[in-house]
């Protein structure tokens, strides 16, 4: 809602209040004052300027020599306006101004003859579409005023967010009414309440239905003169962004903006049969032409204002081109009714069609106001477009409601808002707006708001009003007292957070994506057409193919992370991303949402470290193995002493995705089911993203993850005799898996072994081909003595025997 | 046997004292300590001493080789040679190199002020509820006193999946979710995505909230103003001006916008608060009779207060972002920011 500083004067004594005041006490009244700005600061440097004399240019048919007056100050000026006259009044830039459009004025010459200045026409100061030469001012106006001034333009636009509980404020009496309540002095309104006369009339209404139509009133107004309206109105819709029509469509608009009433003129001469109809399309209605050329689809259910034989308007929302007011009309038939909100909306919904009117109507308009706007605009209509009002009109109110009759207890009102209220407070405040109270008893009031304030209908409404109006700042601040109790957490939650301390402890850093993407990222990785993947929930009004399907799966988002960073030369990426991925149900059932833990690791090994400190090797296959067993490990799903909750197993042919390197691949699997997978992406996959560097990554069902039972934390006696260490270099096949070597100590019957591990594996010159060396190292240890030599040797000796026996080994020499 | 290993530890000593420079050292290590040098034959041949010599003779020779092994060491220390580090040699490190770190990433900034903002909550005893991200229009809209073709949807530009589908354009709904399922006396928030069809600067079509509330009787707008200044000023800062204007949300009545003095002008006004000196972060009201009428609660005996708050907001305001458009990029040099 938009309005002006004087405009809103005009109807209330706003005192001593500063505009900072007034926005300030508009916000704190639940009217969010967005703005308080100059209207077109681009003319502060313009004037009014008389015409003195105009002289033929000697060397241009079209232009004019003219002398004009700028207060005490004469200037000669070059101009080639049709219009420009001796005694004219216009708009003058002298040298050094600077025009809306950019350009700045010098003093020049035009075809040999110096020119000091411009006169301007509307269009070039962006206040119409006017083609018909300078501006032109009346006659009496003095020259070398500041044009803003002369205009009635040098005010301050306000502008007000509405919340939509409010319509009553789309309109500057409105607004005015709420301030009259903080400076509580009264309104000064142009019209209070109007009434129709009795007279007979020469045309006829009906309404179909009053459900959709609460009220209508007509009336008619004959003998009018189509012309630009007066500048004080012009004015006034120019500093709110609308656009000067003509005097009667310029009323209409004015009104509406004053009392928050949309009207409607039609060209009652167009009107067939001299008659209105409400109501809704005939079978045979389909389509419909607005005033603004074109033609609406209408359905059934769309309320119309027709004449005897068509539609002439669409309720509510936009007149229609077949009774527009033209320059040629010269009797109007000025409507101003109340429209069902919802019809309304619905209308102006599948029409595309938001308008002034539509969104006053959908919030719902006084149908008591009705004739008091009309009376406004006929008598603006009598002085402005010298038409001859008609007495009499149409008044059908079938949709009448019985006053608004709340009752509110003072008791309620105080422990909602946690603070003491009597009476006088409560009946003070509300009746500063005009909601008028009565004391039903010690602890009621009744309490009668006005029509306009529709957003009223209950007890608790009417608590608000008092909040509002006392202040919510100056409503105590307290704590609630409650009853203590442990607020439950979601597990889910705390692994969550433990999971993303482990990976940005091991240098990831968290991405978030957005939950829709594009269909096209399941064909980058090449997922084959059944996929369950491929099955996506879709958005019907996406705002670009972008974002157009609910993710089904989370790394392509951190691929194109990736080649983001790459882009930008951070080419070393740990990037983990835990987010929901959707799967669909039934057209009007909720997805299935699962959470799931990706990450991607790229680039160097040391990070962005300096190669002065870690030197320049890349990450591998086993550095995604790492981040994967260090957080089992500590989630206490593996390495913890008893069986590992999930296991690292190399997949089947069918369980590798096509974008996986099915030489690097392992699958993390539990009881419950396979928990993901840990991969290297297939190089033409990552190219296929734009990425030229090899990318490992890991993608893990979280909510399994969470489901699973981790092994609880128990302690064992520290081990008091010391342990010995022995190690085998064994020379093996090279395609024995060192996981299997170490599997084979680790279940070998001998007693004593504490732990064992790889510590190196090697594999060229000076081995035999086919041949790899692999060192492991035994952990011997018991816990009840020192083992001796003698011990160790024969266990170890044996287990020689046993991976040598097992895996066509022999021990390394030299 | 024993001559031979004193024989060789003496030769070794003489040799060690004459060397002046590395080459030099590194040359002897190759002859003595390698692999294939002399003292590994000498254990090789160890090998062939009869039974009850060998501990005796073995003892020996392991002390020779570490006595020599130590002399070796000595002079690799005094000649500044070997495998150390060029930093080491002189017993003093450049300290102003920069350090060897460990690799660390950080949380998503807006997951950080998510952890805080829940953190808060959780200390006051509220607890933490998510709900889907999926939501039928009765909870987005329905549930929370909106119904269809309420001027109130304007306020939400909504993602449809079908008629009665949607991408939640809140996390309001779970206030219904959760009310519907237990009774009073309720502390909950609830965190999540929320999506919104907006684009522009200012919007993005994807970002996080987190709306909490709280049920039991004789809840007051006093509570919920004593409750949001609390968190406010947990937030931001203990002495933070914070003001309360009305406000409209069809499911609280009364409803409240909340303020806080501008954390970047301090309240003279910037471009950020549009010279108001103020923003507003978060929304709050007394949840409307409406919405305990749906669930079952009765108005007259409970009353509760239900706000929400973005995260993506608070952020940008706590660490100055100006560019909503890099939360979702996930690019490093914003990410480490953090």
């Amino acid at each position: 809602m938009k309005f002006t500083l004087n405009w809103l004067k005009e109807y209330v004594d706003t005192g001593d209040l500063s505009p900072e005041a007034l926005a300030e006490h508009l916000t704190m009244l639940g009217l969010e004052v967005d703005g308080v700005t100059e209207i077109f600061p681009q003319l502060k440097p313009l004037k009014t300027a008389k015409v003195l004399s105009v002289e033929s240019h000697p060397n241009a048919d079209s232009l004019h020599l003219c002398e004009v007056a700028v207060g005490e100050e004469t200037y000669s000026i070059v101009c080639g306006a049709p219009n420009v006259r001796n005694g004219l009044v216009t708009a003058i830039a002298l040298p050094g101004t600077i025009m809306p459009d950019g350009t700045k004025i010098k003093p020049s010459k035009v075809r040999g003859i110096k020119s000091n200045g411009m006169l301007c026409s509307e269009r070039e100061l962006g206040l119409s579409d006017s083609q018909s030469g300078i501006m032109e001012l009346p006659d009496d106006l003095e020259h070398g005023l500041p044009l803003l001034q002369a205009l009635g333009l040098d005010d301050l636009l306000i502008e007000v967010d509405l919340t939509p509980n409010r319509p009553d404020c789309a309109s500057v009496i409105g607004i005015a009414r709420e301030i009259a309540g903080i400076t509580r002095t009264p309104l000064t309104l142009p019209v209070n309440n109007a009434s129709l006369e009795g007279a007979p009339c020469e045309f006829k209404v009906d309404v179909e239905d009053f459900e959709q139509c609460p009220r209508y009133t007509a009336r008619l107004i004959k003998g009018v003169v189509i012309a630009p309206s007066p500048w004080w109105i012009r004015s006034r819709l120019l500093a709110i962004g609308l656009r000067p029509i003509n005097n009667v469509v310029d009323i209409t608009n004015l009104v509406m903006m004053e009392y928050g009433q949309p009207l409607h003129a039609f060209d009652y001469d167009t009107l067939a049969g001299k008659q209105i109809f409400v109501r809704c399309p005939k079978p045979n209605e389909k389509t419909f032409t607005t005033l603004d050329g074109v033609e609406r689809t209408l359905e059934p259910d769309m309320l119309l204002i027709c004449d005897a034989v068509q539609p002439v308007a669409v309720g509510g929302v936009m007149g229609g081109l077949n009774s527009e007011v033209t320059a040629k009309t010269t009797n109007i038939l000025l409507e101003s009714a109340c429209f069902n909100p919802i019809s309304i909306r619905r209308t102006a919904r599948r029409l595309n069609l938001p308008s002034e009117a539509s969104y006053r109507f959908e919030r719902g308009v006084d149908p008591d106001g009705c004739l008091t706007a009309m009376e406004r605009a006929v008598s603006l209509f009598s002085e402005i477009a010298g038409g001859n009002v008609v007495p009499g009109g149409v008044d059908l109110y079938g949709g009448k409601q019985p006053l608004n009759s709340q009752t509110l207890r003072i008791s309620r009102t105080s422990a909602l808002l946690g603070i003491e209220l009597d009476y006088h407070k409560i009946a003070d405040v509300l009746q500063s707006i005009g909601i008028r109270c009565k004391e039903k008893d010690k602890d009621t009031l009744w309490v009668n708001p006005p029509s306009f304030r529709i957003d009223i209908e209950r007890e608790v409404d009417l608590v608000e009003e008092v909040a509002r109006l006392i202040g919510y700042n100056n409503i105590p601040t307290s704590l609630p007292v409650v009853s203590l109790s442990y607020p439950e957490q979601d597990p889910q939650r705390g692994l969550r957070s433990q999971t993303a301390t482990l990976l940005t402890g091991m240098g990831f850093s968290e991405a978030i994506n957005y939950s829709f993407v594009t269909d096209k990222h399941l064909s980058l990785l090449k997922l084959a057409e059944d996929d369950p993947r491929r099955q996506q929930v879709t958005l019907l009004n996406p705002l670009s193919e972008e974002q157009s399907v609910m993710r089904t799966m989370l790394l392509p988002a951190l691929l194109e992370n990736l080649k983001r960073n790459i882009n930008f030369q951070k080419n070393n990426v740990k990037l983990f991303e835990m987010g929901k991925v959707f799967t669909p149900q039934g057209a009007n059932e909720q997805p299935i949402e699962r959470e799931r833990l990706a990450g991607i690791l790229s680039g160097r090994r040391g990070g962005e470290s300096s190669s002065f400190h870690f030197n320049d090797e890349n990450v591998d296959f086993l550095d995604g193995k790492g981040v994967m067993e260090q957080i089992l490990e500590n989630l206490r799903l593996q390495g913890c002493g008893a069986m590992d909750v999930v296991q690292f197993r190399l997949p089947v042919p069918a369980e590798v995705d096509p974008y996986c390197d099915p030489l690097q691949c392992l699958v993390l699997d539990t009881e419950k089911g396979v928990l993901g997978h840990l991969a290297r992406l297939q190089p033409e996959v990552a190219r296929s993203f734009g990425i030229k560097q090899e990318v490992f990554f890991f993608d893990l069902d979280f909510v399994l993850l969470c489901s699973l039972q981790a092994v609880p934390k128990s302690f064992s006696s520290l081990p008091v005799f010391p342990a010995v260490k022995r190690d085998i270099a064994l020379l093996v096949p090279e395609d024995v898996k060192a996981g299997d070597l170490l599997e084979s100590v680790r279940t070998s019957p001998e007693k004593f072994i504490e732990c064992c591990e790889i510590f190196d594996v090697y594999q060229g010159k000076p081995l035999e081909k086919g041949f790899k060396s692999v060192a492991i190292s035994v952990t011997y240890r018991s816990p009840t003595n020192t083992l001796t030599e003698k011990n160790v040797s024969k266990s170890h000796t044996k287990i020689i025997q046993r991976l040598i026996s097992q895996f066509n080994g022999s021990l390394r020499e030299g | 046997m024993e001559q031979e290993i004193l024989s060789l530890q003496g030769l070794a000593k003489e040799q060690l004292a004459a060397i002046e420079n590395g080459e030099q050292l590194e040359e002897f290590r190759i002859r003595f300590l390698g692999r294939k040098g002399q003292f590994g034959s000498l254990m090789k041949a160890l090998g062939n001493v009869s039974a009850e010599d060998k501990p005796r003779l073995g003892q020996m020779a392991n002390t020779a080789k570490k006595t020599i092994e130590a002399l070796y060491t000595e002079k690799q220390q005094t000649l500044g040679t070997g495998s150390q580090r060029a930093s080491e040699k002189s017993g003093s490190i450049d300290l102003t190199l920069p350090g060897r770190r460990p690799q660390n990433g950080k949380l998503h900034p807006v997951t950080q002020i998510m952890n805080e903002v829940c953190s808060i909550f959780e200390s006051l005893g509220f607890s933490v509820a998510e709900g889907p991200d999926v939501e039928h229009d009765h909870y987005n809209f329905e549930a929370l006193n909106i119904p269809a073709h309420h001027p109130a949807r304007d306020m939400h530009d909504t993602f449809y999946i079908s008629d009665s589908i949607l991408l939640r354009t809140h996390t309001s709904p779970m206030q219904a979710r959760i009310m519907e399922n237990q009774q009073p006396p309720l502390r909950v928030i609830a965190p999540g995505k929320v999506y919104r069809c907006d684009s522009d600067i200012t919007h993005t079509p994807m970002f996080h909230q987190v709306e909490g509330f709280l049920v039991d009787r004789h809840v007051s707008f006093a509570d919920l103003k004593g409750v949001l200044t609390t968190f406010t000023q947990k937030m931001f800062a203990k002495d933070l001006a914070l003001r309360f204007r009305p406000s409209f949300f069809p499911f609280t009545e009364p409803s409240a916008e909340v303020d806080i003095a501008c954390v970047i002008c301090g309240g003279s006004g910037c471009r950020v608060c549009k010279r108001t000196g103020w923003l507003e972060i978060l929304g709050a009201g007394m949840i409307d009779p409406e919405v305990f009428k749906m669930v079952g609660y009765d108005p007259e005996i409970y009353s509760g207060f239900a706000f929400g708050l973005g995260i993506e907001r608070i952020a940008m305001l706590k660490y100055g972002i100006d560019d909503i458009r890099l939360y979702y990029e996930n690019d490093l040099r914003f990410l480490s920011q953090f």
